[in-house]
């Protein structure tokens, strides 16, 4: 395989690596890369392999640019969908996105169930509610054989229940928002922005948080 | 007593702190090697070289450059350059300066404070190393 070809393959790797990216700033990126390979290329003293080396896996390398690149706009949007996407990302980096990465699954859960409550009770009216009892307080939707209501279960907030859902989802939905955007923020410097950083004499690799 | 740290164990973990602190301070250093103007992405790599001893590998360098982009601290401009094919040079958006100012601010007044806390501890490191080599000539003596 001649030089050209390499540096050719490497780059196209790239490019499909870093789908989901806009095409304007994929294309400027693997210009840049590109760029940079010239570049290093015309100092004899160095071929292409090391130079390929010194970059990276390219699947890596975009790995890097994809993981930024979202978490810097997840932590200025609202999208449950997008956080989630970057709080994903971030847990397959180390302990901190894992747990990060939890606390949006749950809060988004238990906000979007709230909502989904509050939307099946036109729909099942005798069903859905708040149930109080000796050993009960359930905000749920009573299925399967069971009497939807006993003596000592019954249900408290009639039509109240919809809007009481519904606030309590909203809140659930945006607390999680605004948590996971500011531990996004917070650590901010924590997100994987090296692959590797060589101390002077001293390799050391590792993608981790930056903590 | 003193529980006994394993010598490759405390050197495994003295490397590992000093690849997280220098991890630490890398946004930092590529902001402040853009101070003085615009630089492409390896004339920045070998600033960070040659002035901090933060030696990166190539491929670390440009997805931070364009983190900090997107984060609107550089602005970036592809120019033709006399090399025969053009390059991408960043600088610094008011924002980048500002954040270089602030960290460089926070830096300071921490690695003083810092020092102030470690002093007994290298004063103590010096002294050993004094004594050691007292006693090296002693015996050579």
């Amino acid at each position: 395989m001649t030089n050209d070809s390499r540096v050719n393959d490497y780059l196209a790797q790239l490019r499909r690596a870093l789908a989901g990216i806009t095409l304007a700033e994929r294309e400027d990126i693997v210009e840049e890369i590109h760029m940079h390979i010239r570049e290093r290329a015309g100092d004899s003293a160095v071929n292409v392999d090391e130079i390929l080396a010194g970059l990276g896996p390219a699947e890596e390398l975009a790995q890097q640019y994809r993981t930024g690149l979202l978490v810097q706009k997840a932590k200025h949007s609202i999208s449950p969908l997008l956080i989630l996407r970057a709080a994903l990302r971030w847990a397959r980096t180390g302990v901190e996105g894992f747990v990060v990465f939890w606390i949006a699954v749950v809060g988004y859960l238990v906000g979007g169930g709230f909502l989904l409550l509050a939307l099946l009770k036109p729909i099942f009216p005798q069903r859905t509610g708040l149930w109080v009892g000796p050993d009960a307080f359930e905000f749920t939707i009573r299925t399967g054989v069971l009497p939807v209501s006993t003596p000592a279960l019954h249900e408290v907030l009639g039509w109240w229940f919809m809007p009481v859902c519904a606030v309590i989802g909203s809140l659930a939905l945006i607390a999680t928002t605004k948590l996971l955007q500011f531990l996004m923020k917070r650590f901010r410097w924590r997100t994987p922005l090296a692959r590797e950083v060589v101390a002077t004499g001293t390799l050391t690799a590792g993608w981790g948080l930056l903590t | 007593m003193a529980k006994q740290i394993p010598v490759a164990i405390e050197a495994d973990s003295s490397e590992k702190w000093e690849a997280q602190m220098r991890k630490g301070c890398l946004e930092m250093a590529v902001l402040a090697s853009l101070w003085h103007g615009r630089l492409y992405g390896l004339e920045i790599l070998r600033a960070l070289e040659r002035d901090s001893q933060l030696i990166l590998s190539e491929g670390t360098i440009y997805p931070i450059l364009n983190r900090l982009r997107a984060e609107g601290l550089l602005q970036s401009q592809w120019v033709e350059a006399e090399a025969g094919h053009p390059r991408k040079y960043y600088e610094l958006t008011g924002a980048g300066r500002q954040r270089a100012t602030r960290m460089a601010e926070m830096w300071t007044e921490f690695s003083a404070g810092l020092g102030t806390l470690i002093e007994p501890v290298l004063k103590a490191a010096r002294k050993t190393a004094r004594d050691n080599g007292r006693l090296r000539k002693e015996l050579l003596l």
